[in-house]
């Protein structure tokens, strides 16, 4: 083993559970070590996992990083000030790591020239370990059981739309195909003749719906923003206490508070009209609790920055702030959509003028046996809303989930 | 001497307290305007309308009569009286304690595996699993499946398998209607709590992992349990608090498959016992009690699990 072979670099490794050392990293062809500073047994070795010479070892672009390439084009990077890590080029996301994955053939190649060699590319691995602790059978295994539970969620989505476009003798056939032989339109056309039928027609309730969702979703957004905003980013005597009292009432949703909803919104006047639908939605605390954690996320800096030059609280808010959190928005809208979508609103709103299509499919689909078919097309019809904005816009509302922890 | 000092310095620091708190808020005075209309209408329609509930709780209330103030008569007649109730009781925990839990685990395992995937099969997964919820009305088609005659696509399958010779009333017998219900619930229960888990998953630095496979965690179990659970801890409470929502809550389930009311009340649950006194028969003091009691033990299991979660991966 030359000394050349060998790389030392000083540095602070940082376990898991958050205790600092200072010292020095050194590795070689065989493995590397930590001495703790002072120290002359190493405080922790590792061996690599592969018995293979080592290739290269070179420094990295930060002087804490050491970055190991093997014979069989396994590397290792040692990144000292961010925690030991080690990291493999089998792991997928090799890309975004220190190294890329083009400098040990550039290095190879080098080598090469320098020495008037051919040089053999090492083969791909046929099956590539993307995570260490990983067995292929367990994969499988959950692969499989995944798949199962798959269809077993879709499978009544499946029979819903089958139902919904099957023709009359096919509905009542024995045994009922999961999906028709003779796929029909007729259901739709004939929910549309039926609701055409109804005492109001069926764009007053396609307005009724459309002017509650935009209206509530607009204002919701608009109110628990600002107070996100400041509960978020300020530090004021009940800020904390006024967030946990919400993160609470995440529970009390819907049916539990009804009655006295009710008898709230007739003390108000505004039983039966779309404001009993829209005044709450403003204060959904779903929102709020999302829209505050996101907002943790967002730097201070860039706060104060805009404070320091004169802007006011609003200006903050509306100029810097919301831009910067369009994923959370997009989120609160979807939630506000959904549940203004899905509430049928039987109690608090009477008049047939006013309801919204959600009701008024509704009705149909508890119109029993002789309506089967068109049932079901009403209710691909209000399902069928909610899945798609989903599908749109999942990947914005998985960025904003992943701030949605309470923390206690 | 020594007590009166130390009693003199701690009304000090309170004063202390209360003034610096005092400062605090009047610099932020812009805050509390930011604040305010969101904090009026979540009072009028979220606490007041919980507050309304304690109180009414108390009373004797028709909506004709002005509310009669009654001492715990409503909560002695429900516990003593109401045979309904107490199988109301039964039912909606028989069907929380599978649902919530069974729900949360399965939601979070899912989770889990879906965070497996490659990337592309991540999307159309999370898709599949979280469309039963998100969907409201989809689980309607349940009545269609579980549908009492020959068409009902379960009893044919099972007569046609030779299983039973005639169909049976899986919505309308008190034998199968609870089970029905619990496997619709849980059908549904992959919800915000899902999808939070499945940020979650993605939000945990990778090298973490890397970490912990140097030292010395060797299975995805390991895995789990030391790295993965305890950096998960806000999103597993957020799924808890999300999961108890939804499992003391079930009631369009029960009632739009099998009837409202119910075949022997088999199905009957806390909330549409509610519904029942508060919509029916407009015995409002009555149905406040009820949701009171709901209010109780949702906080108080809401308690437990967060208790329950400050001891995960320690």
């Amino acid at each position: 083993m030359s000394e050349i072979n060998t790389v030392r670099s000083k540095g602070t490794l940082q376990l898991i559970n958050g205790k600092k050392f200072k010292g020095e990293l050194v590795a070689n062809e065989t493995g590397a070590a930590f001495y703790a500073k002072g120290q002359k047994e190493p405080m922790a070795e590792w061996h690599y996992a592969r018995m293979n010479r080592m290739d290269n070892i070179r420094r990295g672009g930060t002087s804490s990083q050491i970055t190991v390439i093997l014979k069989d084009d396994a590397r290792y990077v040692f990144d000292l000030n961010q925690g030991l890590k080690l990291y493999s080029h089998m792991d997928k996301n090799w890309a975004d790591k220190p190294v890329r994955a083009k400098t040990r053939g550039d290095i190879l190649h080098e080598q090469a020239e320098r020495l008037g060699q051919k040089i053999e590319v090492p083969k791909k691995h046929l099956i590539t370990r993307r995570h260490p602790n990983r067995s292929i059978g367990g994969d499988i295994v959950i692969y499989l059981l995944l798949l199962l539970v798959a269809v077993a969620m879709v499978f009544p989505l499946v029979y819903l739309v089958g139902s919904s476009l099957k023709p009359l003798d096919e509905l009542f056939r024995f045994p009922p195909p999961v999906w028709p032989s003779h796929p029909t339109m007729d259901n739709f056309a004939d929910l549309f003749v039926t609701m055409g039928q109804s005492w109001v027609p069926f764009s007053r309730y396609l307005v009724n719906t459309l002017f509650i969702t935009v209206v509530g979703t607009f204002g919701h957004l608009v109110v628990a923003g600002m107070a996100a905003f400041v509960l978020a980013k300020y530090e004021f005597p009940g800020g904390r206490m006024f967030f946990g009292v919400v993160t609470t009432c995440l529970m009390f949703s819907g049916y539990v508070t009804g009655i006295p909803n009710y008898l709230i919104m007739s003390k108000l006047g505004i039983v039966d009209t779309y404001w009993a639908l829209i005044l709450p939605a403003f204060a959904a605390p779903i929102g709020l609790f999302l829209m505050k954690q996101f907002m943790e996320g967002l730097p201070t800096a860039l706060i104060e920055a805009a404070t320091i030059d004169g802007a006011s609280r609003f200006r903050v808010f509306w100029s810097i702030v919301m831009p910067n959190v369009k994923p959370a928005w997009l989120t609160m809208i979807i939630f506000s959509v959904q549940a203004l979508w899905n509430n049928n609103a039987a109690t608090i709103i009477y008049s047939e003028a006013k309801k919204t299509l959600v009701y008024a499919l509704g009705q149909i689909l508890a119109g029993g046996v002789a309506r089967t078919g068109q049932s079901a097309a009403a209710n691909v019809i209000i399902v069928a809303v909610p899945i798609l904005i989903f599908v749109f816009s999942q990947s914005r509302i998985l960025e904003t989930m992943a701030s949605s922890g309470i923390k206690d | 001497m020594q007590s009166q000092s130390f009693a003199n310095r701690y009304l000090t620091m309170r004063r202390e307290k209360i003034a610096h708190g005092w400062t605090l808020a009047k610099r932020n005075r812009g805050c509390y305007l930011f604040l305010a209309p969101y904090a009026i209408l979540f009072f009028m329609f979220f606490i007041l309308p919980i507050g309304t509930s304690i109180c009414l709780s108390f009373t004797y209330y028709n909506m004709l009569e002005p509310p009669r103030f009654i001492g715990f008569q409503n909560y002695i007649n429900l516990v003593l009286q109401d045979e309904v109730f107490l199988t109301a009781i039964k039912n909606t925990f028989v069907a929380a304690v599978i649902v919530g839990p069974v729900g949360y685990i399965l939601s979070f395992l899912f989770a889990w595996f879906i965070n497996e995937l490659p990337k592309w099969l991540r999307a159309v997964a999370v898709i599949i699993f979280y469309a039963p919820s998100i969907g409201g009305a989809a689980f309607q088609v349940f009545a269609i499946i579980f549908r009492g005659d020959n068409y009902g696509w379960f009893n044919s399958i099972l007569m046609e398998l030779g299983i039973i010779s005639e169909p049976y009333l899986w919505l309308t017998d008190p034998r199968y209607m609870m089970t029905i219900v619990i496997i619709v619930s849980l059908w549904m229960s992959m919800g915000t709590g899902f999808l939070s888990f499945v940020a979650g998953f993605q939000g945990i630095d990778r090298s973490m992992y890397e970490a912990g496979y140097v030292d010395g965690v060797r299975n995805r179990w390991q895995e789990l349990y030391h790295i993965t659970l305890p950096s998960m801890k806000p999103m597993l409470l957020f799924g808890a608090v999300m999961s108890i929502t939804s499992s003391f809550n079930i009631s369009d389930v029960p009632r739009a498959l099998c009837g409202y009311p119910s075949t022997d009340y088999a199905v009957r649950t806390v909330v549409t016992h509610l519904f029942d006194y508060g919509f029916s028969r407009f015995e409002m003091g009555y149905a406040s009690a009820i949701a009171t009691i709901l209010f109780l033990i949702m906080i108080l299991s809401k308690k437990a699990i967060a208790a329950l979660l400050g001891r995960v991966g320690t």
